[in-house]
């Protein structure tokens, strides 16, 4: 069985993000660059697959070429083969022309099956997996838990309010991974792992190469007007520890009512 | 528990700014190393200690190991903690491609060993022992015991240990009386007490494989008639089944700290049948014992700045969140209260605690950089980095540990009453640490291994070596303006130990060696300061370049934060090295000639 993993990398969760001065991008000069965690969770169902069924895992990514550091890490976990997408028309686009880039590398090596995030841990746009899906025109599965295949078709869990709905589709399709790092358990890269990722192949391609017009696949179509940080934390209050009982509790209620607006 | 126990950032200025491992990639050695194959062990180590390791860090401690029916039964994850570093390869990582190991530089095998230790210290006794033990038998053993013994110890199966301690016999080898009768029959018969073994018995592995120390009968007295035996709890036979060895646990202690491993007393040989398999030559085991050993006190060095480290993150979390008082120049009661951080004298704790734990950690990789080179780099230096770190492990074993129990202490006493609590981490760091100044040998006995051995050994050559060390760091931190004030500084430490260690080897021409060495410990101290100030210029001189060439806002406020250590370590502790001086400069005997009768009261 032929599986594709589509991989972003994203910030460390660790990482102290800052916004830069244009008011719409983040400070990435230091960041700490990691895996996708929810991608992270695909390319351990990918593996699972692929030791039940045989096969290969394909990792694809786009983005600048520090993306190899996070494609290496999939391969050193057992994956087989990577492709990154490292084209500068890229850089202003949205999820749909990534995902029109992704959809054409996955066209390229026909898979049974394409496994992703179903959101990443930077923007949460959760566009990815469902665009390319379309673009294909295969059926896509959301927010997986839990994931068997027979090689022809594929089933999820995903849990909803107060229970769980099980979906089963046919092949090729495209499916989403949800849950946590406690439900997916990723398997940590080993030593001999990394010495071996480091010999696997890893094709590095142009929007060209793919057969996508630069032009249609660079123009966004939805753009980041603005990024914010939560508010901060406004210190709390402490009633005056002077008054009575009733005292405290008129106080207190006008203060809700008066200053927080909440009553 | 904090968020943070240690610096990635920190362990990439170390590695590869300060110490410029990726120098090494161009051994052939380490040829299929690069930055990206450490980059990447680096990262899934942080991980496993993310996410494994520090999770079991308090539990460990409360579910301390406890001795039912015979065996020694310890936290279930144990089990899982060794199989996912003998899987990973984690075991194996720094020992050579064809016996399965990875090759991976020393210097990154120790930055890994220090994730996993900021994390969970106790978690790595089990991995450290299994590591050594497996690279003795490989060095030193026959070609069965390699086959038989060394796949299982590096896939995490079976436990490895260094059973060296006797009731009588601790610091002082000599005194062992664990016997070994040859038999004729490519076995000898073993008997014998041990204790303090750690990992010596537990659940969590199949069998134990003792690396052990035992006397020949008829054999030369002292240290001249110590062997290493491989003896195991079970004894592999041919059909793979095990059978037991003759090997009984007969306790566990209960200790301060270091709780998540169990230290275990040994009985071998009640029943007449224990046998062990001789390690190389019969007469020189202490010598091969010393490789594990030395291994084991970079080891034990690293733990103990890790420990460190984690307790500094942790305070320094506490103290810009923690409210309390205000500051000296607006005592208005009306204003609010203000982080503890904000106060002079929680800052001089937070830099004590830094400057203890990055100079350590400097200091070590160091350490590590010359194991490497002298494997690996060119021929012609390779006895100077010999020399080096046979110079270095005493201190690099003895500066962590002793200043690392102050460091963690301080940062207790940042967290006021909290600290002394058990819903803060910082007490159990405070016990987990103070085992590192005695295991592997007390800084009593580093002390008289750096003065009585490694300063005279080979005509005081490693000395000169390391002096040129120093002179060189000089050298480059001179084309800094701001640096060279520091610069004066440490040439006057240097100078300060050099006076100080020509006066003590006085004593020694005149054969007076108990005045020679009475103050040894003191002096290792001195040592300590003036290496880990070297690694601090070091540091300085990284960090200079780091901001001369453009560098991001939040890298230029690290570098200033260690040229800001740097700073506080020169004037707050490479201070000490006066009073320090003084003291071994001096000339009597105090220590010496005095009675016992003295301490009547
Ligand atoms: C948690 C733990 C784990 C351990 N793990 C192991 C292990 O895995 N394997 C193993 O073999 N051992 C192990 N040990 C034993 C440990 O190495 C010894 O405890 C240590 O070497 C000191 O020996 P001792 O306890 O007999 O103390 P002693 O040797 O009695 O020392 C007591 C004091 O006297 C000083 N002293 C001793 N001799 C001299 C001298 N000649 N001159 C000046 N001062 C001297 C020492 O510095 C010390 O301060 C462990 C101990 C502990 C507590």
């Amino acid at each position: 069985m032929n599986v594709a993993v589509l991989l972003k990398q994203t910030p460390d969760t660790e990482s102290v993000i800052r916004i830069a001065s244009d008011g719409k991008s983040v400070v990435t000069d230091d960041l700490k660059w990691v895996v996708n965690p929810y991608d992270e969770f695909a390319v351990e169902a990918a593996l699972r697959l692929k030791e039940k069924h045989g096969g290969s895992v394909t990792v694809i990514s786009c983005g600048p070429q520090r993306v190899v550091e996070s494609i290496r890490t999939a391969l050193a976990m057992g994956a087989d083969t990577g492709v990154l997408i490292d084209d500068p028309a890229l850089e202003g686009s949205d999820s749909l022309g990534v995902a029109m880039a992704l959809a054409a590398a996955v066209k390229e090596i026909n898979p049974d099956v394409v496994l992703c995030g179903s959101r990443a841990v930077d923007y949460d746009m959760a566009q990815r997996g469902p665009m390319v899906a379309e673009l294909l025109g295969w059926p896509h599965l959301a927010m997986a838990v839990s994931m068997e295949s027979d090689g022809k078709t594929v089933t999820i869990d995903r849990p909803i309010e107060g229970g769980k709905v099980v979906l089963e589709s046919s092949l090729p399709a495209v499916v989403t991974f949800g849950g946590s790092h406690a439900v997916w358990n990723p398997r940590y890269a080993s030593l001999p792992g990394i010495m071996k990722a480091k010999k696997k192949p890893l094709a590095v391609k142009k929007l060209a190469d793919l057969g996508v017009d630069g032009s249609q696949a660079g123009t966004a179509r939805v753009t980041m007007t603005s990024l914010e940080m939560p508010v901060a934390r406004a210190a709390g209050k402490v009633i005056d520890g002077g008054l009575d009982t009733a005292g405290k509790a008129t106080e207190l209620v006008r203060a809700l009512h008066e200053e927080a607006k909440v009553i | 528990m904090a968020s943070k126990f240690a610096g990635r950032r920190n362990l990439d200025f170390l590695l590869y700014e300060v110490h410029d491992i990726e120098g090494l990639f161009s051994l052939s050695y380490f040829e299929d190393h690069s930055r990206q194959t450490c980059d990447l062990a680096i990262d899934t180590a942080m991980k496993l200690a993310r996410n494994l390791l520090y999770p079991y860090f308090k539990e460990m401690d409360e579910r301390e190991p406890v001795f039912e029916e015979g065996q020694v039964k310890v936290h279930p994850i144990v089990k899982t903690m060794m199989k996912q570093w003998g899987e990973g390869g984690w075991l194996s990582s720094s020992l050579p491609f064809e016996v399965g190991g990875q090759q991976l530089p020393v210097a990154v095998h120790m930055a890994c060993s220090h994730l996993f230790g900021a994390a969970n210290f106790p978690a790595t006794g089990y991995s450290g022992l299994t590591t050594g033990a497996a690279h003795l038998i490989l060095s030193h053993g026959t070609d069965e015991m390699k086959d038989m013994y060394i796949p299982k110890m590096l896939a995490g199966l079976w436990q490895g240990t260094m059973a060296m301690t006797e009731p009588q016999a601790g610091s002082s080898l000599s005194d062992l009386a664990s016997r070994a009768t040859p038999t004729g029959r490519g076995y000898y018969k073993i008997r014998g007490q041990k204790i303090f073994i750690s990992a010596g018995d537990h659940d969590g592995v199949e069998n134990v494989v003792h690396m052990m120390l035992a006397k020949i009968d008829g054999g030369p007295p002292g240290v001249k008639g110590i062997s290493l035996f491989l003896v195991p709890k079970k004894r592999p036979e041919a059909d793979g089944t095990l059978e037991p060895n003759d090997v009984t646990a007969t306790t566990v202690y209960h200790k301060l700290g270091y709780r998540g491993c169990p230290i275990t007393q040994l009985s071998f040989g009640d029943g007449d049948s224990c046998r062990g398999y001789l390690v190389g030559e019969p007469h020189r085991g202490l010598s091969y014992m010393f490789q594990m050993m030395n291994e084991a006190r970079l080891g034990v060095g690293m733990q103990a700045a890790s420990i460190a480290s984690a307790a500094y993150y942790a305070s320094l979390e506490y103290a810009a969140q923690r409210l309390q008082g205000r500051k000296l120049s607006s005592k208005d009661p009306s204003l609010p209260q203000v982080p503890i951080i904000e106060h002079p004298d929680i800052r001089r704790m937070l830099f004590f605690q830094r400057a203890i734990t990055e100079g350590s950690l400097s200091l070590l990789l160091q350490c590590a950089l010359y194991a490497d080179l002298a494997r690996a780099g060119d021929v012609r230096d390779r006895e100077r980095y010999e020399l080096l770190l046979d110079l270095l492990t005493p201190v690099a074993k003895s500066y962590p540990s002793e200043n690392g129990i102050l460091s963690v202490s301080q940062g207790l006493q940042i967290l006021g009453g909290y600290g002394y609590c058990r819903e803060f981490p910082l007490e159990q760091y405070y016990r987990d640490i103070r085992i590192h100044a005695i295991h592997e040998g007390t800084t009593g006995i580093q002390g008289m291994d750096l003065l009585g051995r490694k300063v005279m050994m080979k005509s005081g050559r490693a000395l000169e070596f390391f002096a040129g060390e120093v002179q060189k760091a000089i050298g480059e931190a001179e084309a800094f303006e701001e640096l060279k004030p520091y610069c004066t500084r440490l040439q006057e430490a240097l100078e300060k130990c050099r006076a100080a260690t020509m006066h003590r080897l006085t004593f020694a021409m005149k054969g007076q060696m108990e005045i020679f060495l009475a103050d040894a410990t003191l002096y290792l101290e001195l040592f300590g300061i003036l290496a880990v100030a070297w690694q601090w210029l070091l540091q300085a001189v990284a960090a200079s370049k780091g901001l001369r060439d453009d560098c991001s806002d939040r890298n230029k406020n690290f570098y200033k934060g260690k040229l800001h250590t740097m700073k506080y370590y020169f004037h707050y502790e490479v201070v000490k090295i006066q009073g320090l001086a003084a003291r071994l400069l001096e000339s009597d005997a105090l220590m010496v000639e005095m009675d016992n009768s003295l301490f009547d009261d």
